[in-house]
């Protein structure tokens, strides 16, 4: 049993596109604004036409917490897992979960990259694992990046 | 100008419980009895009411106008939103009296988590059964994919296991944490003296349901974790029962009782992404609440920060007390945390909060109780009485607040 989302003309394209490897945002073919989750028209410039964006699957962590106890027996078998806001390159904020990293490890400000599971038949979802490359690169810079803790 | 145009005449609760045997429609009976009798008037007299929409408050106004013999509501509406539309009941209950649409307005809130579903489990799943999200009786058998809907973004959000208000205060928590330096022992600290600050208010508080459950921070400390930084007696209670309060106008209410509270001010307050529970701000998460509605309802009110005697703030987690008193501008921002663990919130503290214990340790009642504590306090009758308590403020995180006089 999986939790799975619904979805409509509106937020489809988004999980169509998970289901084949690629992460993407609306985005207002008129000022060329993108954000998430999906809306009608743009909230910018209120144009209609709206499009799917690319976005690298580079992201930081932006917060998260450790569930150690299951709110829903869909997860019962889950805990402890890991929630997280992650902020994209692009600006956009996503909910996912992260996996490929120790609860004790995780960090606001980790550099993060989208993977994606199959969770149930034809639904596929975009998670995040840590990003060694840009850590790397992170900690051989001038810092700050990472909020203190 | 709402302010002393109307007043609170009449409060009245339920006894709280985990699992009462009444049902949330007799515990609202119950309630607005007990109020209308404190209030001093006849319950048939009732022309106006004014609830949380559902599924926050599952009982209608036609239950109880049914199964109080009400003769006619003239003037009856819902806020959205629930416990974040707190300073909003009594803001639409002011409005209306003061506008003549009713005279005698009840606001009520009854729960039975018991029979109807617990707010922190996501399937709902009770010692009753099934809850308002569908969700099936303990022990029940799952059977096939669960579809979450589209409604508030949930079908971004739940497919990834954040499906609790608990989960998605821990994730602000954590934020508040790192934007402001704190380490985990800090942030530990700072809410473990909230938690434990009203755990002691409820001790002296003979309706709170942990009146005789003492906790010291090593208690709150050795606690299990729900969802980190969150531990266990960081989050309110689950339970049943119910509150209820009269607002009428200014002059009714001083030919009521000697000791009305006004509503100074009330507020409610929304704007992109700035939605309860919302998590997909742009700029920083952690500013819930626009300043802007802050500043609104003390300048409405009349009165400045210093001016506010005790606050009781919703918390359905000891983290929203720690930010509300930065948001309400009783503190600066990234400072409560240090500011509750010097000064605390105590008694004797310069702003006590959440005197009745709190949802965290009197009981939930999205935040309906700790309007009718503040009544208490103004009217100097409070378990756990502020000395000349004189000004209240009474607020929820994301903005909807009021604040009171006696
Ligand atoms: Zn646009």
């Amino acid at each position: 049993m999986a939790v799975v989302p619904g979805m409509s003309e509106l937020t489809a394209p988004f999980w169509e596109a998970a289901r084949a490897g690629r992460l993407v945002v609306q985005e207002c073919q008129s000022c060329r604004q993108s954000w998430h989750p999906p809306l009608p028209r743009c909230p910018h410039c209120h144009a209609a036409g709206l499009g799917w964006r690319p976005v690298s699957g580079e992201g930081t962590v932006y917060t998260y917490t450790v569930v150690r106890h299951p709110t829903h027996h869909a997860f019962a078998d889950e805990v402890p897992y890991v929630v997280a806001l992650v902020a994209l390159a692009e600006g956009p904020r996503l909910v996912t979960a992260l996996l490929g990293v120790a609860p004790d490890e995780v960090r606001v400000g980790q550099p993060v990259r989208a993977v994606f599971r199959d969770v149930a038949a034809g639904v596929a979802l975009p998670y995040f694992e840590p990003d060694a490359g840009r850590a790397a690169a992170q900690r051989g810079s001038l810092g700050g990046l990472w909020p203190a803790r | 100008m709402i302010r002393r145009a109307a007043a609170i005449v009449g409060i009245g609760q339920t006894a709280y419980g985990k699992a009462l045997p009444s049902s949330a429609w007799e515990l609202a009976l119950e309630a607005v009895l007990a109020a209308c009798a404190d209030a001093g008037v006849d319950v048939a007299e009732v022309d106006g009411m004014c609830r949380f929409t559902a599924p926050f408050e599952t009982v209608t106004e036609a239950q109880l106008v049914r199964g109080l013999g009400i003769r006619e509501l003239s003037w009856f509406t819902q806020a959205a939103h629930g416990g974040e539309a707190l300073g909003a009941v009594v803001l639409h209950a002011a409005a209306a009296v003061s506008a003549g649409l009713a005279s005698t307005v009840v606001v009520y809130r009854a729960l039975s988590q018991s029979r109807g579903g617990r707010f922190g489990r996501a399937d709902g799943r009770g010692p009753g059964g099934g809850g308002p999200d569908g969700g099936q009786p303990e022990g029940g058998q799952p059977e096939g994919d669960i579809v979450v809907p589209e409604q508030d973004n949930l079908s971004f959000a739940w497919p990834f296991g954040l499906m609790s208000p608990g989960q998605l205060f821990a994730l602000w928590a954590r934020r508040y944490a790192a934007v402001h330096g704190l380490s985990d022992e800090d942030l530990t600290v700072a809410l473990g003296t909230i938690a434990v600050t009203q755990r002691r208010y409820a001790n002296g508080n003979p309706d709170a349901m942990m009146r005789s459950r003492t906790m010291s921070l090593d208690d709150y400390r050795a606690a299990r974790v729900i969802s980190e930084p969150l531990r266990l007696f960081d989050l309110c209670l689950e339970n049943d029962g119910a509150c209820a309060f009269v607002v009428t106008t200014a002059d009714r209410a001083r030919a009521l009782r000697p000791d009305p509270v006004y509503v100074l001010s009330a507020t409610q307050t929304i704007s992109p992404y700035r939605e309860p529970m919302g998590i997909y701000a742009g700029g920083e998460l952690l500013e819930l609440f626009p300043p802007a509605a802050a500043d609104r309802l003390f300048a409405q009110a009349g009165v400045g920060r210093a001016d506010i005697d005790v606050a009781e703030f919703y918390d359905a987690t000891s983290y929203m007390p720690l930010r509300s008193l930065e948001s309400y501008g009783f503190v600066p921002d990234g400072r409560a945390w240090r500011y509750v663990t010097e000064q605390g919130t105590g008694p004797g503290s310069p702003l006590p909060v959440n005197t009745h214990g709190g949802h965290l340790s009197e009981a939930y009642l999205h935040g309906m109780n700790g309007i009718l504590e503040a009544v208490r306090q103004l009217r100097g009758t409070a378990a756990n009485q502020v000395p000349d308590a004189e000004v209240a403020l009474v607020g929820a995180p994301a903005g909807s607040a009021t604040i009171l006089a006696r």
